[in-house]
């Protein structure tokens, strides 16, 4: 097809779609596909067998929470009317978190939005962007099929075009030209379907905007191209558990597990389908109060309150079940206790000064104005794809695969620092400047130098305070190039050039004469990685710079054609390597060493230590290496 | 390369010993195609009309016993929308197998998938083995992609493809028996992606996490 075709073809589809949310469903009969459509069972289910189950739910709310319910309505009404008044201020807080009944939650999600001024500042605003997304969003097949998946199960969004299936439909495509920055992302559907269970269609749409734009939740950064917010946040999530929950951290790090793989939706959409609702709206409720704070503090104290269940499960698969699926369905706390729970943890959060992770840097903010039209370009009219990466998404990419890599590393010097083998001649380097390796051209070289071998030897140290415990059985290089936790990673990640880096790294590598060895910034990824992939470097932007060496044992057979062992003899050991135990210790000549040049030194003593094989931050195999003291220096 | 000091005669009972093979698989494609529902299909036996949108990605794990193997699998289920793309290569980076899913009612998301497949063939591991999905099959009145026309593409570029469907379970299991069969399971075997196979093959330590013991 060419291209004024396939222009065509997109308009046609987009006015489709469109045409069938307008006419919604009453008109709609006899065209709506029985795949689309199910009959739902309000309260039964039938099994296989027939039998009818009844899925009632279990208990009805207990008298006497009714009554309390209903007494706090009477203050709440009071309060809303007297919204603007000193008492509602010094009460709100309070009385927001202890829940807000349910019958007042429309009116106070919008007073506590100010949906009402927002509205009566843009009138006509929201038609304007609903006609021009009729006309010209691109993003209207993707809202589709989502409006189509999003809260089937509630009775708004049960029948497919319903009033509420419109409205989210409209919601979605309207925003998508409002903020042509974010269109449409998926998980926005999340966020505007718990919307419009207590707002109507317009008031979600500018409550959707307030949530995206106004500097309290700031969600635009989430949603963007590269997910910059998300970023930023998982750090500083791992902080938090690296400094309230040490334990827990290693744990998810043995399994290889990113935060971004379980609280991806507690970002995204405040928790939407990973905790019970009632709880769900509770969070809500605060998080319109508070902002941004109230889902660091959240996600913090999920992970406390379930902290023992979770050391206990002991499989990727079943913390990310457990996590996501089973505290959906049944969270194990009452609602108030979480909430309590919740509270103390912003407190404590606070006093450590890790409530916050601190304003939105300027590239997480919109740039073009709010509503200004910009007509989409021909690529994604016709719903082509890039070809490749933007800046903003490599910078996601690396900043994504520094975060696994930077948990594998922790996990190791944990490792480390628990064996009990202690080689004398392993020293810990920190504080090295970048460019102490300078046979290497740089570390940062030397770092990107990758080639992956089969024997992966390696533990790492750091410059923090554990770290001279540790690489001492193992055969670790440790470095820390001092650029600190000052998110002056971002400098490296621009650096990030996948397609180009392999080729330069190999003749360094090369050029370097290191025999049978190959040295690699940071294992690649949670699971034995293939030979020859590229794996780009990254830095982890939080993290110390750690240089690790992967030692081929058998470098004959294992290594690149083109890395040549210095010598046959040398290598002998690692031919060996099923039958005699090797050990290497392992020290760098940086930093306070006492070398006088700048070199790493790979030490093979000749004690026969136990030594680890590790994959991934899970050791895989004990063995022993047998060899004479070997020296390799790495010029 | 790897010998085969640790083969079941070694165990202490003698009993044979089943070899345990763990391998990394991803699933792409283009957004709302079953990508989702096939994993779920595989997993768990279940379809859902309405599978939740995946944002980022899923993890989920199962098991499949070939004749003398267990291949355990690692699926990452990605997301399918064009935003969530710059997260993929996470996924499939280290991945040994790859299922990349379309739609065959719908002629754009066979587009997509032969850009998924040009992809990994560019940026993944050179012996991942990759099967071609096209989900929906029990869609075939409203078929837009032919089954020849993919037929000959997979065969074009190696690949392994079936049609399948989610709903009705057609073809789901086999795809992914298929794809164990296909892999690497022997020391030393399968060149490059068998680095990890090989490098855990004379590994002693039972640890399930661990890949071909």
């Amino acid at each position: 097809m060419n291209e004024e075709a396939l222009l065509s073809r997109a308009s046609e589809e987009r006015e489709l779609i469109f045409e069938r949310y307008e006419r919604g469903r009453e008109n709609l009969v006899g065209q709506i596909d029985p795949w689309e459509d199910p009959e739902f069972e309000e309260y039964h289910k039938t099994d296989r067998y027939g039998f009818i189950h009844d899925e009632r739910l279990p208990q009805k709310t207990a008298p006497q929470k009714v009554n309390a319910e209903v007494e706090r309505e009477k203050k709440w009404i009071k309060m809303l009317s007297q919204w603007d008044s000193p008492s509602t201020k010094e009460k709100l807080h309070r009385r927001i978190y202890k829940g807000i009944p349910l019958s007042l939650r429309m009116n106070v999600w919008s007073k506590l939005l100010d949906i009402n001024r927002i509205k009566s500042e843009n009138i006509g605003k929201y038609q304007k962007m609903l006609k021009l997304a009729k006309a010209w969003s691109t993003d209207v097949r993707q809202i589709d099929s989502d409006v189509n998946r999003q809260f089937r199960e509630h009775q708004f969004y049960r029948e497919r075009y319903s009033e509420k299936q419109c409205s989210l439909f409209n919601v979605l495509c309207a925003y998508s030209m409002f903020n042509s920055e974010v269109g449409y992302c998926q998980g926005m559907s999340g966020l505007a379907g718990v919307l419009l269970m207590y707002m109507d269609e317009e008031d979600a749409f500018w409550a959707l905007a307030v949530l995206l734009t106004d500097k309290r939740y700031a969600m635009h950064g989430l949603y963007i191209e590269g997910f910059p917010k998300l970023t930023r946040f998982l750090e500083h999530h791992d902080k938090i558990l690296t400094k309230f929950m040490p334990k827990l951290k290693q744990h998810f790090d043995k399994f290889g597990l990113d935060a971004i793989l379980y609280s991806l939706k507690w970002f995204f959409v405040c928790f939407v389908e990973r905790v019970p609702f009632s709880l769900c709206l509770r969070v809500w409720d605060i998080y319109l109060l508070d902002g941004e704070r109230v889902i660091t503090a959240m996600a913090y104290t999920i992970l406390k309150l379930h902290k023992k269940t979770i050391m206990k499960l002991n499989d990727m698969d079943l913390i990310v079940n457990y996590i996501q699926v089973k505290l959906h369905k049944d969270f194990g706390y009452e609602d108030d206790v979480v909430i309590y729970h919740l509270e103390r943890s912003m407190e404590e959060l606070k006093r450590a000064k890790l409530d916050y992770p601190g304003n939105p840097p300027p590239s997480e903010l919109p740039k073009r104005s709010l509503g200004m039209f910009v007509e989409p370009d021909k690529r994604s009219k016709i719903g082509q794809r890039a070809e490749n990466f933007s800046e903003r998404e490599k910078q996601a990419r690396a900043a994504v695969i520094s975060r696994r890599e930077k948990a594998e590393l922790d996990l190791q010097v944990l490792r480390a620092s628990q064996s009990d083998t202690v080689s004398e001649h392993s020293e810990v380097a920190s504080g090295a400047p970048c460019d102490s390796v300078s046979g290497l051209g740089s570390r940062r070289s030397l770092a990107d130098t990758s080639v992956t071998s089969t024997a992966d030897l390696s533990v790492f140290s750091s410059g923090r305070s554990h770290a001279p415990d540790n690489s001492l059985d193992t055969h670790s290089i440790v470095s820390d190039d001092g650029t600190g936790s000052d998110g002056s990673g971002l400098r490296h990640w621009r650096r990030f050039e996948p397609d180009t880096y392999a080729s330069q790294a190999q003749p360094l590598l090369h050029r370097s004469g290191i025999c049978g060895m190959s040295i690699q910034r940071a294992p690649s990824t949670a699971h034995s990685t293939p030979r020859g992939t590229p794996h780009p470097p990254s830095v982890s932007p939080m993290s110390d710079d750690v240089v690790r060496i992967h030692v081929t044992y058998n470098p004959l057979s294992a290594s690149p054609s083109h890395l040549q062992p210095i010598s046959p003899s040398k290598m002998k050991n690692y031919n060996e390597v099923h039958h005699k135990p090797v050990s290497l210790g392992f020290y760098t000549t940086n930093g306070s060493n006492r070398q006088t040049d700048n070199r790493i030194r790979i030490q093979v003593p000749s004690e026969e230590l136990l030594t680890p094989v590790v994959d991934s931050g899970r050791i895989i195999n004990q063995r022993y290496i047998e060899s004479h003291t070997e020296l390799y220096d790495l010029k | 390369m790897a010998t085969n000091r640790s083969g079941a005669s070694q165990r202490p009972n003698g009993a044979p010993q089943t070899k345990v093979c763990q391998f990394k698989l991803v699933l792409l494609g283009e957004s709302a195609v079953g990508k989702s529902s096939l994993v779920l299909r595989f997993v768990k036996g279940q379809f859902h009309e309405y599978q939740e949108s995946t944002i980022g990605a899923a993890f989920l794990t199962q098991t499949v016993c070939l004749d003398d193997t267990t291949v355990k699998f690692e699926i990452w289920d990605t997301a399918g929308q064009e935003r969530y793309h710059s997260l993929a290569p996470m996924y499939y980076r280290g991945a040994q197998a790859a299922i990349v899913v379309y739609d065959i009612t719908n002629q754009d998301t066979f587009g997509r998938a032969k850009n998924w497949v040009k992809e990994l063939q560019r940026q993944a591991s050179p012996s991942i083995v990759i099967a071609l999905a096209g989900n929906k099959s029990d869609l075939a009145a409203k078929r837009m992609v032919e089954f020849d026309e993919a037929q000959a593409y997979a065969d074009e570029n190696g690949l392994l493809f079936m049609e399948t469907s989610a709903k009705t379970a057609m073809n789901v299991n086999d795809i992914f028996l298929a794809i164990a069969n296909k892999l690497p399971k022997s020391e030393g075997a399968g060149g490059g992606s068998a680095a990890g196979a090989r490098r855990l093959a004379d590994g002693e330590q039972p640890r399930s996490s661990a890949c071909c013991k």
